[in-house]
């Protein structure tokens, strides 16, 4: 696969305080040695719950999480080993479409001004074309020129979302991290915000790496999904071989979990896969699998050994039982 | 008599705009056992026809103009201040949005659940922390007693939302209101929430007004389903019909713009069904339908006259369209 963006033993540690000055330092690892590959023009979908490390590796891979090791090549070249300067120009092609449209908007600055703040900062053009450049933003992301000179207050949750991804288009990225950029809308302005960045994609060729905890979300728009779980990988695989056939007992609990029609109070549905608890601490992960106290296949081994991630027809599971 | 009946219910708003009415004649009934879903966007009068039930509209700016709200045939509109803190809590109680700015980040879980225990029974607070604990434990909170001394900031997002439950529940109330109780969560979580509150519901025999956005959320936990739209109900019916024949074309939208986590088809989903536009601001609504300008089925009656809710009582609609049998 021709990938534009890979990961290869991507991981992201925090140091913890300490609880007294002699005692040994703890840490968290958010990300414990991730791959993953993206290919121009695609969307690879990483899933997982709160805390299991997905918006951390997206963040990392292209640098505005740290410490990261491990490499990550865009187009061949190692961001992690770049300079602060060489990693700046770089953002032109990578972009970030935050979850919160409210915190992610400078409430005292125009919109138009935030929109044409990377082409300054980034010394994209001159004066005049970066003016034409967000109108024509404006235009792409099917907001109105006349609500350029407007604060971020005046719009609603759905049309700031519009503004970042406008935000994020101005420099012509090949990038865009998208970190749960539909979770705090509505369902009806959440199905807006999903074509446009569809129709997007189609129109730039871009590729995105896109988070969320939803599958709905990630199966309407993600060709290639990871999915997640304490800072690890535990299944990968192509759309369809992930939404046919699960692998991973976690996979399966998620789909089990996502909201659907079809799941009838009238009819009497029980869930089948009961998630129960919440995952364990990220400090001092347990030896074997994560997902061992909350499975509901686990057995002896699952708690003394970690399953590593391993081919099963199309897709990539790290489970002693799959299936 | 159903156990809540709201009825002709209208609110208004003083805002810089002028007078705005988020509520404009909302009728709802609830029955002991039973499930309501009051679905709608933001902006829709959810949230303040549940505030409305439990007496917590902010007035001013707010002001019930007019109509009825009976519990058990108690008119709660009309009741004192005395009364209306004795009934929430113990009768009605409400789980809100936000656990994290709803809980006193001051006071442990357990001190906060005994709280509400203390003021609607006669226990002594000792006996209301054994039972605060026992509740903890019924939610779902591992390691109750531990955690009962926790306070807000050191539980997870789902176990705040569990703590909230377990004080709504904690004096048996006859009416539960959930607003948008899973928003801020995961799907893991939010499946957890939905299973306990219908678990509760078996066991207590409560009424729940669910309030959401998310039709997935209705066909899990709704036996009936009221759709708000800018402040009226504009469809009314049992979950399975409104789910299956929608017929209020905002209805149908809200069913068709749900991504589908659908099992076998390999291919590219198709693009979302989108509603266009977003929901007018109150005080901008005309004399027709307030949905017209969003809508695909709109013709000129539309822009003229509001439409009112008609049709067969077991699954009414507000809809000109709808009514004059057009496509």
């Amino acid at each position: 696969m021709n990938a534009l963006l890979e990961a290869k033993g991507l991981t992201v540690r925090f140091p913890m305080p300490k609880r007294n000055p002699f005692a040994k330092r703890d840490f968290l690892e958010a990300v414990r040695g991730v791959d993953f590959a993206l290919a121009e023009g695609r969307t690879l979908g990483i899933v997982g719950e709160s805390g299991s490390g997905k918006t951390t590796a997206a963040m990392a891979a292209i640098r505005l999480t740290g410490p990261a090791t491990g490499e990550v090549r865009f187009r061949g070249e190692d961001l992690l080993a770049l300079g602060p300067e060489e990693m700046r120009l770089r953002r032109r092609d990578l972009q970030v479409i935050f979850q919160d449209p409210y915190s992610s908007l400078n409430p005292r600055d125009r919109v138009s001004h935030i929109v044409r703040e990377p082409l300054d900062l980034l010394g994209v053009g001159d004066d005049a074309s970066r003016d034409a450049r967000v109108e024509e933003l404006f235009s792409l992301v099917g907001l109105r020129r006349d609500q350029l000179p407007l604060f971020p207050h005046q719009f609603s949750g759905g049309q700031r979302q519009r503004i970042s991804i406008a935000r994020a288009l101005a420099t012509n990225p090949k990038l865009i991290v998208c970190d749960e950029p539909v979770s705090a809308l509505d369902v009806a302005i959440q199905a807006q915000i999903l074509n446009l960045l569809v129709r997007l994609q189609g129109e730039f060729g871009l590729s995105y790496l896109f988070i969320s905890h939803d599958l709905g979300v990630i199966r309407q728009i993600c060709q290639d999904v990871a999915v997640m779980y304490l800072g690890r990988i535990v299944e990968q695989a192509p759309r369809a071989a992930l939404f046919s056939r699960p692998l991973h007992p976690y996979t399966q609990a998620l789909l089990a979990a996502a909201p659907s029609l079809a799941r009838r109070k009238s009819a009497g549905y029980q869930r089948p896969a009961k998630l129960k608890g919440d995952p364990p601490s990220p400090i001092n992960p347990p030896p074997g699998c994560a997902f061992a106290e909350r499975c509901p296949k686990a057995q002896a081994k699952c708690r003394e050994e970690r399953p590593r991630l391993a081919p099963d027809g199309d897709s990539l599971v790290a489970c002693w039982f799959p299936g | 008599m159903a156990l809540l009946e709201i009825d002709e219910l209208k609110v208004t708003f003083r805002t810089r705009h002028g007078p705005v009415t988020a509520l404009d004649g909302v009728s709802l009934r609830v029955e002991a056992g039973e499930t309501l879903g009051i679905v709608g966007e933001s902006g829709c009068g959810k949230s303040i026809t549940a505030l409305s039930v439990m007496g917590l509209v902010p007035s001013p700016p707010g002001n019930i103009a007019g109509g009825a709200i009976r519990l058990a045939g108690e008119d709660l509109v009309g009741a004192s201040p005395r009364r209306l803190r004795k009934l929430r809590g113990s009768e009605i109680a409400m789980i809100f949005q936000e656990p994290m700015t709803s809980l006193n980040p001051v006071f442990t879980a357990g001190d906060q659940i005994a709280e509400a225990i203390m003021l609607h029974q006669n226990v002594s607070r000792a006996e209301a922390l054994t039972r605060a604990v026992a509740l903890l434990d019924r939610v779902g909170i591992p390691e109750a007693r531990r955690r009962a001394e926790d306070y807000p900031h050191q539980l997870s997002g789902g176990m705040r939302q569990r703590v909230m439950i377990a004080m709504a529940v904690s004096c048996q109330p006859k009416v539960l209101i959930a607003d948008e109780p899973t928003t801020a969560l995961d799907v893991t979580v939010q499946a957890q929430i939905f299973d306990l509150l219908n678990d509760l519901q078996r066991e207590t025999g409560a009424a729940i007004m669910l309030i959401t956005h998310d039709m997935g959320a209705i066909a899990e936990m709704a036996d009936r389903v009221a759709v708000m739209y800018a402040g009226r109900v504009i469809e009314e019916g049992r979950a399975d019909d409104i789910l299956d024949h929608p017929k209020h074309p905002y209805t149908r939208g809200l069913i068709a713009c749900i991504p589908n986590v659908g099992k076998g088809e390999g291919g590219e989903p198709p693009p979302l069904a989108e509603i266009p536009g977003v929901v007018p601001p109150l005080h901008l609504l005309g004399a027709g339908c307030a949905f017209r300008e969003r809508c695909g089925s709109a013709f000129d009656r539309c822009a003229a006259e509001r439409p009112r809710l008609l049709g067969p009582a077991a699954h009414p609609a507000a809809c000109h369209a709808v009514e004059e049998g057009r496509p």
